[in-house]
C-alpha cells in the first residue's frame, strides 16, 4: 500500500511560505501554533538554501512510542494521526519528535498547555469524515476528497511534493536527472570530491 | 598575399573563440563557487538547525519514558503492602493521653503545615493520575489532573517556603540519629523504649529535607517542563529528574500517610492540637526532656 510522505525540493523552494499560509488559512490554525514552517540557512549569503517542514508521518514514529495514551496512531496509508479527545498535552511526543514538529496552543492558567496539534497531511482526524468537529479540531480532509494537502497544492515552485513515497521520490529523482550530474550539478565539489 | 590575410582573419576568429569561451567558463565558475553548496550539504545544515542532538537523547527517553510507570507501580502498591504487614505483625504504638501536655507546633505551624498537606496530597495524586493516564482513557479527565498538579504545586511552594524556614534549625542531623537508624525508631516492636530523638527524628529530618528541598527541585523541573521552551534534549534530562525524584518522594509520601494516621496513635490529633502528652515524647523524642 501507498505511503503517504512530504518531500521539499530544497533547489526550487524559493522561501516565499505559501505553504504555511495555506496551511494556517485552510485548516483554521490559531494563532501561536504552526503545522508547517520554513527555515532558511546561509540567509543573504553564498549557498542560501530553504526547506518547507511539517510532520514528516515517519515509519517509524517516535511520537507514537512515547504517547503515554496512544492519542498518536499511524494509518495503514503511513499518515500520523493524534486523537485530540485523548490527548492530555504532556509534551513527550515534543520531545520525542526528530523535528521539533508537535505544538501546544498556551495561554491557560498557570502555563498549562492544551492537547497537541500537528500536520494531519489534510487529512482530518478520527472524527467522522467532513464532519464539523473534524473540521474543528482538526481542519480539512482533503485526502478523503482525493487531493494532496494544501501545503503542496499551493507551492508556487512545486518544491514540495506530497504523495505516495515511491511517487514522490521518482519524480525527485527525474528532477535531479534533469538538473545535471557529476561536474554540472550545483555542489558537485562539496559533496562528492 | 591573399592567403596570408585570410589566415590573420581565421587567427582572429580562433583567438576570439578562445578568449570569449575562456571567459565565460570562468564566470560560470566563479559563479558556481559563490553558490555552490551540495544537497547533501544543505541537509546536514538544517538537521543542525532543526534537531541538532536528537541522536543523542532521543533513543534513551523514548525507553525511559516507556519503562518509567513500571517503577512507579511498586512503588504505589509495594511500600503501602510493607506498611501493613507492619501493622498486623507489630501493630500501632498508643501512649496514654494523661500527664504533662506537651506544646509542639503553634498556630501558623499548624496552618502551614496542613495547607501544605492539603496541595502535596492533591500534587502526588493529580501526578499519579498523569502517569497512569492510559488507564484513565486520557482526554479531559486527565488534562483536568493535569491543571490541578500545576495549581496545586504553585500553591505548595507558597506555604512551603515560610514552614521550611521555621523547622530548619531542628531538622539538621544530630549524632543520636544513628542510633535511631539502628533501633528502627522503635516501630519494631510495641515496647515503649526510649528512641533517641530531638524534636524531630531521623525518619521526619528525611522527609523533610526530601519533601522541601526535592519539593523544590520537582517544582523548578515541572515549570520547565510546562513552559517547553528549552532545547528537546535539555527538557528530556529535566523529566527523567522530575520522575525519578517524584518515585522517592511518593515513597515517603505514603510512609508519612502510615505513621501519621496508624503507626501512633494520636498523632494525627498532635498535629491539630498542637500538643504532645508526655509519656509519647519521653519515649519517641526522648532528647527533648533532657
Amino acid at each position: 500500500m501507498a505511503r503517504m510522505k512530504f518531500l521539499c525540493d530544497i533547489e526550487r523552494c524559493i522561501d516565499c511560505k505559501g505553504c504555511v499560509i495555506a496551511c494556517k488559512e485552510g485548516n483554521g490554525v490559531p494563532v501561536g501554533i504552526n503545522r508547517r514552517r520554513v527555515i532558511t540557512i546561509n540567509q543573504g549569503k553564498p549557498g542560501e538554501r530553504s526547506i518547507s517542514i511539517a510532520c514528516m508521518h515517519c515509519s517509524d514514529a517516535p511520537c507514537i512510542a512515547v504517547c503515554p495514551v496512544s492519542a498518536l496512531y499511524q494509518r495503514d496509508d503511513g499518515i500520523v494521526l493524534v486523537n485530540k479527545d485523548v490527548c492530555i498535552g504532556c509534551g513527550y511526543c515534543f520531545i520525542a519528535c526528530p523535528f521539533g514538529v508537535p505544538q501546544f496552543p498556551k495561554g491557560d492558567t498557570f502555563g498549562k498547555r492544551g492537547v497537541m496539534d500537528k500536520c494531519t497531511f489534510c487529512a482530518g482526524g478520527p472524527a467522522p469524515n467532513f464532519s464539523e468537529k473534524e473540521r474543528r479540531l482538526y481542519g480539512q480532509n482533503r485526502i478523503a476528497e482525493g487531493k494532496v494537502p494544501l501545503c503542496a497544492a499551493m507551492c508556487s515552485t512545486k518544491a514540495l511534493l506530497a504523495g505516495d513515497g515511491d511517487k514522490i521520490a521518482r519524480i525527485f529523482q527525474e528532477r535531479v536527472a534533469r538538473r545535471g550530474t557529476g561536474a554540472k550539478a550545483p555542489g558537485w565539489s562539496t559533496a562528492y570530491k | 598575399m591573399k592567403t596570408s590575410r585570410w589566415m590573420e582573419v581565421v587567427n582572429l576568429c580562433l583567438l576570439f573563440c578562445f578568449l570569449g569561451g575562456g571567459l565565460a567558463y570562468g564566470a560560470e565558475m566563479l559563479l558556481r563557487g559563490f553558490g555552490a553548496i551540495s544537497t547533501v550539504q544543505a541537509f546536514k545544515e538544517f538537521g543542525v538547525v532543526v534537531s541538532p542532538h536528537w541522536q543523542a537523547y532521543a533513543e534513551d527517553f523514548i525507553s525511559f519514558v516507556n519503562g518509567v510507570g513500571r517503577l512507579y507501580l511498586p512503588v504505589i502498591v509495594g511500600v503501602p503492602l510493607v506498611f501493613l504487614i507492619h501493622f498486623v505483625a507489630v501493630g500501632p504504638k498508643g501512649f496514654e493521653h494523661k500527664g504533662r501536655r506537651i506544646s509542639f507546633y503553634g498556630l501558623f505551624t499548624r496552618f502551614l503545615h496542613w495547607m501544605c498537606a492539603i496541595f502535596f496530597s492533591l500534587v502526588v495524586v493529580s501526578g499519579i493520575m498523569v502517569l497512569f493516564a492510559k488507564a484513565l482513557g486520557g482526554g479531559s479527565l486527565v488534562l483536568s489532573a493535569r491543571g490541578v498538579h500545576l495549581f496545586c504545586a504553585y500553591g505548595f511552594m507558597v506555604f512551603a517556603a515560610p514552614l521550611f524556614l521555621i523547622w530548619l534549625k531542628d531538622m539538621f542531623p544530630a549524632p543520636y540519629d544513628i542510633k535511631w537508624l539502628l533501633c528502627g525508631g522503635g516501630y519494631l516492636s510495641k515496647k515503649k523504649v526510649e528512641v533517641p530523638a530531638g524534636k524531630f527524628n531521623l525518619g521526619q529530618k528525611m522527609w523533610f529535607w526530601l519533601a522541601f528541598v526535592g519539593g523544590a527541585v520537582m517544582f523548578y523541573t515541572g515549570y520547565v517542563v510546562s513552559g517547553l521552551s528549552l532545547p528537546q534534549a535539555q527538557i528530556a534530562g529535566y523529566i527523567k529528574i522530575h520522575l525519578i525524584l517524584g518515585l522517592f518522594l511518593v515513597a515517603l509520601f505514603i510512609t508519612h500517610l502510615y505513621m501519621s494516621l496508624f503507626a501512633v496513635k494520636g498523632s494525627l490529633k498532635s498535629m491539630i492540637s498542637g500538643y504532645k502528652w508526655e509519656e509519647e515524647v519521653r519515649v519517641l523524642h526522648s532528647r527533648m526532656l533532657k
